[in-house]
């Protein structure tokens, strides 16, 4: 069927003949196309095929009634407008059916201007819903052009310089002054600040089309607390920060995005890593606490200031303190971290005491069935 | 090592190219270039590397992409390491780089900027594995 067509479609289902050949004939001549059905089952199988803008439905019908009829075809087609018609007109009928999905309810008996009108609005709302999604489909593939855009344009020439960088002091060390040497190193670290910023900003547009939810499989949280604090104990680091995991036997797997749980833990770590003390602790825990896993990870650092505290999980909010002002950071981290929890069902709550500890603690829904944990 | 190893580099962004060539030379590594998907499978194809080093997102989106599933189909080259870099992605997960199922057949992925010392290690690693491979499969020949 042409869409010219199917977008003037109007199906009727009642087991009334009399109020199927009345609606066929009132919105024939108003220029819709209608088909009938004197039963939910024809209905439904039909609808399957055309996928009409609008149904108008029986609620009280032998074998499948309306509200029936209204379960099952919002499963196939959630943009679907449906109308009721209620026979013993109470508002309690047309309540429930609103409840199930129902755009609005015509009492019997109607006049045909009262069908028209209630007909007329329903086709005008799904053209406007149809505009929307539409408008926001436009709007969505803007953004994900904008963001390839950047992350190209941008990040490219950035390597580039710092890739030069990276090589000159490592082929030509000898031949620099020792001034030239940290001129060269610090250029590095302020392209790097920039490439992270780009790349974090990159992670939370991803968030925010939902990319992460998509490959959710069953994850082993424990094993990839130990990979990330494997790859941490790697790096050699100034401040010889010891690093513990402390993983539950009886923790059971968690539904989410290795990616973005890989992320999440990185991030928290990173965190208590750079805001420490020479010296000084990061245990990251994993255990069950009822239907939830909780992970927290914690520093003896320099803790958090109370009133730093409420801006945490904001978009380039940074603490700023004497002793954190020259750590590195996009001020994105956090937010990460919390979009990846909020995506996940969970929550994150911090914990800290100015110049001894901060702990964050992150907990997420345990996954409910035994099905095989993703090894990959 | 009697002969020194060949690397040809196919990257469009011809600073790379320049850094990365004046690093591997500075390790005693012979180095072409390409700076198009192309022209980098023709030279791969007639210089025959010992590895290569290939940017995924070229002019085209997936230019590299199709170029390694491509030079695999090549006899000669089907077994010469890849090393994938790329400014775009950061996470090796992403490619799921596995040279037995993977959909990208490559040996590693690498982000770029590279870590010199790191690329050093990692070009000197999968050329030495593949001289042991070529050497066991000639033995075997013999036998």
């Amino acid at each position: 069927m042409p869409s010219s067509e199917r977008e003037k479609t109007v199906f009727v289902i009642d087991d009334d003949e009399i109020i199927r050949l009345s609606c066929e004939q009132i919105l024939h001549k108003s220029g819709y196309r209608v088909e009938t059905f004197g039963n939910g089952y024809e209905g439904i199988e039909r609808l399957k095929a055309v996928k009409p803008p609008l149904l108008v439905v029986d609620i009280k019908m032998p074998e499948l009634d309306g509200f029936e009829v209204i379960k099952i075809v919002r499963k196939i087609d959630p943009e679907l407008v449906i109308v009721v018609i209620t026979g013993y007109a109470t508002i309690e009928t047309a309540v429930d059916a609103m409840k199930m999905g129902a755009y609005d309810f015509l009492p019997k008996p109607f006049t045909p201007s009262e069908l028209r009108l209630i007909i007329d609005r329903g086709f005008e709302r799904w053209r406007l819903a149809n505009e929307t999604r539409l408008l926001r489909k436009q709007k969505e593939e803007v953004e994900r052009k904008f963001v390839t855009l950047v992350s190209h344009q941008l990040k490219a020439p950035l390597g580039a310089v710092k890739q030069y960088l990276d090589v000159l002091l490592y082929t030509c060390r000898d031949q620099f002054s020792s001034e030239a040497i940290e001129w060269i190193s610090r250029s590095q670290s302020r392209i790097s600040e920039m490439i992270s910023m780009i790349q974090d900003w990159l992670m939370l547009a991803k968030l925010d089309r939902g990319v992460l939810c998509e490959s959710a499989s069953l994850c082993d949280l424990g094993k990839i607390i130990e990979e990330t604090l494997q790859e941490y104990q790697q790096i050699p680091s100034a401040n010889e920060i010891t690093l513990t995991g402390e993983i539950a036997p009886d923790l059971v797997p968690v539904r989410g995005d290795k990616a973005g749980l890989g992320l999440l833990v990185d991030n928290l770590v990173s965190n208590a890593v750079k805001y420490n003390r020479p010296g000084g602790k990061v245990t990251v825990r994993a255990g069950r606490e009822g239907r939830s896993i909780v992970l927290e990870v914690s520093d003896t650092g320099l803790g958090i200031p109370q009133d730093f505290r409420p801006h945490l999980f904001e978009e380039f909010y940074r603490v700023k303190t004497p002793e954190t002002q020259k750590i590195p950071g996009t001020g994105l981290g956090l937010v990460i971290c919390k979009r990846i929890v909020d995506e996940l069902g969970g929550s994150i709550e911090v914990d800290s005491k100015e110049g001894e500890y901060s702990v964050f603690t992150v907990k997420l829904p345990a996954a409910e069935s035994e099905e095989e944990v993703d090894k990959n | 090592m009697s002969e020194s190893k060949s690397v040809l580099i196919i990257d469009d962004d011809s600073d790379f190219v320049r850094a990365v060539q004046a690093l591997l030379e500075s390790s005693g590594y012979r180095v072409r270039s390409a700076l198009n998907g192309r022209e980098g499978l023709q030279l791969a194809k007639t210089t025959q590397p010992d590895l290569i080093l290939l940017d995924v997102m070229m002019s085209e989106r997936t230019e590299g992409f199709f170029l390694l599933q491509e030079m695999r189909r090549v006899p000669v080259l089907s077994n010469t390491p890849v090393i994938v870099v790329s400014s775009i992605y950061s996470d090796e997960p992403v490619f799921r780089v596995d040279p037995e199922t993977g959909w990208l057949p490559a040996n590693l992925f690498l982000a770029k900027p590279v870590e010199p010392a790191k690329l050093l290690s990692e070009v000197k690693r999968l050329t030495s594995e593949t001289s042991e491979k070529s050497t066991a499969a000639t033995g075997r020949r013999q036998l």
